[in-house]
């Protein structure tokens, strides 16, 4: 296999763009990305695009935009991992020599979404659980009471990653809300899932994202930035779940912790040590606290002291999420799995400005996707690990 | 003449006079899996044979949702329910939210979930106390 560099990223403000169609903001994004490598677009030699619920030829009627044709073109499709799979099959097209430099993208708007199906809680059309009233929240509410059952989680526990990354979203100027909550005010908004509030779940978002991955004989010749660290995709790991049965535990989901370790262990490093960084499926704020063990940031079931220590704040032993995560900066789903990869790169070069975690070398960009009928849950799991 | 619909084809089956869930019990594997698909969603193996699934179960974890999901209005409280032979099933439980425990006993019973515009009842499953119960966390 090859090593695979960042050559550029580019990103839309996300929140609420219903005056534009994902083609717009999907080249908004791929012209930041463009722009941020200092190539030509015709230097592209193939195209991904996580998307969800866009028209058919979303990444061809998007790049079309830019003087892009020709080239192979790809949606992929895998819920709120779509983007991680844009980003990974991009990645091993370049690691197996199937082409030099590419982009991938990641596009969604929940506008457009809203305007076709109304507004509510989504579920998975036509899964049989989700006829039952099975959603992300329900599913992700269980997770909470796990935590508080078996882990010994407060309600302050379940919030402090949504004030946490509320605080770091303040300062991102890409981020839907510039604004921090406090414990209060999440307990006082709407109950949405006992015990999750409106304050504990992300937002419904528009926006896009792109990151531009090329070999290292690419990067040698055509990297214009020559004053960036050179920051490789040491790990690029996509899991599925299998069937689910009464030994299932959303509290050590299988995708999860098997991407992470498969992960660290192709990039060579040790998760509790050597990760300094992390930006994370945070669509809920329980889910981030129960995240930590699962990713190997600490030792399983110490999660919960691994927050109250502030490990995972601005200057604790590993930042997560100091974009603000999917709880501040928005979740356009197809988008988020290509956002996460270009914040840890932007990290690693040191361009995070005052969200920049000092001196971070390796960061990891995690994404779940979806839950099902009879498959364990979250259904998808995707992690890339960036190293300098 | 009430006009009824069962709300997902595999989920309920007709024995005699009563809807039943039924499931696979794979003879290679030894698990159950419900609903019943082409092949053992553990194993692959297409060997085993369709068997009603227990009536009785005990509650994993349970979720409240207070906002209306599709027909259903809220307070919602569903969960994922464990049966004797291994099989998780989610499904929603009608009782009193306060009475709601984890690790409590579950009885299934069939019948009316929701009511379309047209009058169409829409049969499904769903489940109830049964027993005496002790333990587990709000």
């Amino acid at each position: 296999m090859r090593d695979v560099y960042t050559l550029g990223t580019g990103q839309t403000i996300f929140g609420k763009h219903d005056n534009k169609t994902v083609n717009e903001l999907g080249a908004a994004a791929a012209m930041a990305a463009v722009r941020d490598a200092e190539i030509l677009p015709k230097e592209l030699q193939t195209a991904y695009c996580g998307n969800i619920y866009g028209p058919a030829n979303v990444v061809q009627s998007t790049l079309i935009r830019l003087g892009i044709g020709k080239i192979p073109m790809y949606t992929v499709e895998n819920a709120c991992a779509s983007g991680s799979s844009a980003v990974h099959l991009l990645h091993r097209d370049i690691a197996y020599g199937v082409c030099d430099i590419g982009i991938a993208l990641g596009v969604e708007s929940l506008s457009a979404y809203n305007k076709k199906f109304g507004k509510g809680l989504i579920g998975i059309e036509g899964d049989m659980q989700a006829k039952l009233s099975l959603t992300m929240p329900s599913f992700f509410a269980m997770l909470c009471n796990r935590l508080m059952e078996e882990r010994g989680a407060t309600l302050e526990d379940i919030c402090y990653p949504s004030i946490k990354n509320h605080k770091n979203g303040v300062t991102n100027p890409f981020s839907q809300y510039k604004k921090e909550v406090t414990f209060q005010q999440i307990m006082d908004s709407p109950m949405i899932a006992d015990p999750i509030t409106l304050l504990q779940c992300c937002p419904q978002s528009d926006g896009a994202a792109a990151v531009i991955l090329c070999s290292k004989e690419y990067y040698k010749k055509f990297n214009q930035k020559t004053q960036r660290p050179a920051v490789k995709v040491a790990a690029s790991v996509i899991s599925v779940g299998s069937a689910e049965d009464s030994s299932c535990d959303p509290l050590a989901q299988e995708t999860n912790i098997r991407s992470a370790i498969k992960a660290c262990e192709i990039a060579g490093v040790e998760a509790g040590k050597d990760i300094d960084v992390v930006e994370m499926h945070d669509a809920f704020s329980g889910e981030e606290l129960s995240a930590y063990e699962m990713l190997g940031l600490c030792p399983k079931g110490e999660g919960v002291a691994f927050a109250r220590a502030g490990a995972a704040a601005m200057g604790g032993r590993c930042p997560v999420n100091p974009s603000g995560g999917l709880l501040s900066m928005g979740h356009p789903l197809g988008a988020s799995g290509v956002r996460v990869v270009a914040d840890i790169a932007r990290q690693l070069w040191g361009e995070a400005g005052t969200n920049q975690v000092e001196g971070a070398k390796v960061g990891m960009a995690q994404m779940l996707g979806g839950v099902l009928s009879g498959v364990d849950s979250p259904v998808v799991a995707g992690i890339q690990i960036l190293t300098k | 003449m009430r006009n009824e619909v069962i709300f997902h084809s595999e989920a309920l089956e007709k024995e005699g006079n009563t809807l039943v869930q039924m499931g696979f019990r794979c003879d290679a594997c030894g698990k159950t899996s419900y609903p019943v698909y082409e092949l053992c969603p553990f194993c692959s193996s297409g060997e085993g044979s369709k068997t009603p699934l227990s009536n009785t179960g005990t509650l994993f974890s349970y979720s409240v949702t207070r906002v209306p999901v599709g027909p259903f209005k809220p307070p919602i409280i569903a969960g994922y329910i464990d049966l004797p032979e291994g099989t998780r099933v989610f499904g929603q439980i009608r009782a009193d939210v306060k009475a709601v425990k984890t690790g409590m006993s579950l009885k299934v019973e069939t019948g009316t979930i929701w009511t379309e515009k047209d009058g169409t009842e829409v049969i499904g499953y769903y489940y109830t106390p049964c027993g005496k119960e002790k333990g587990g966390a709000e």
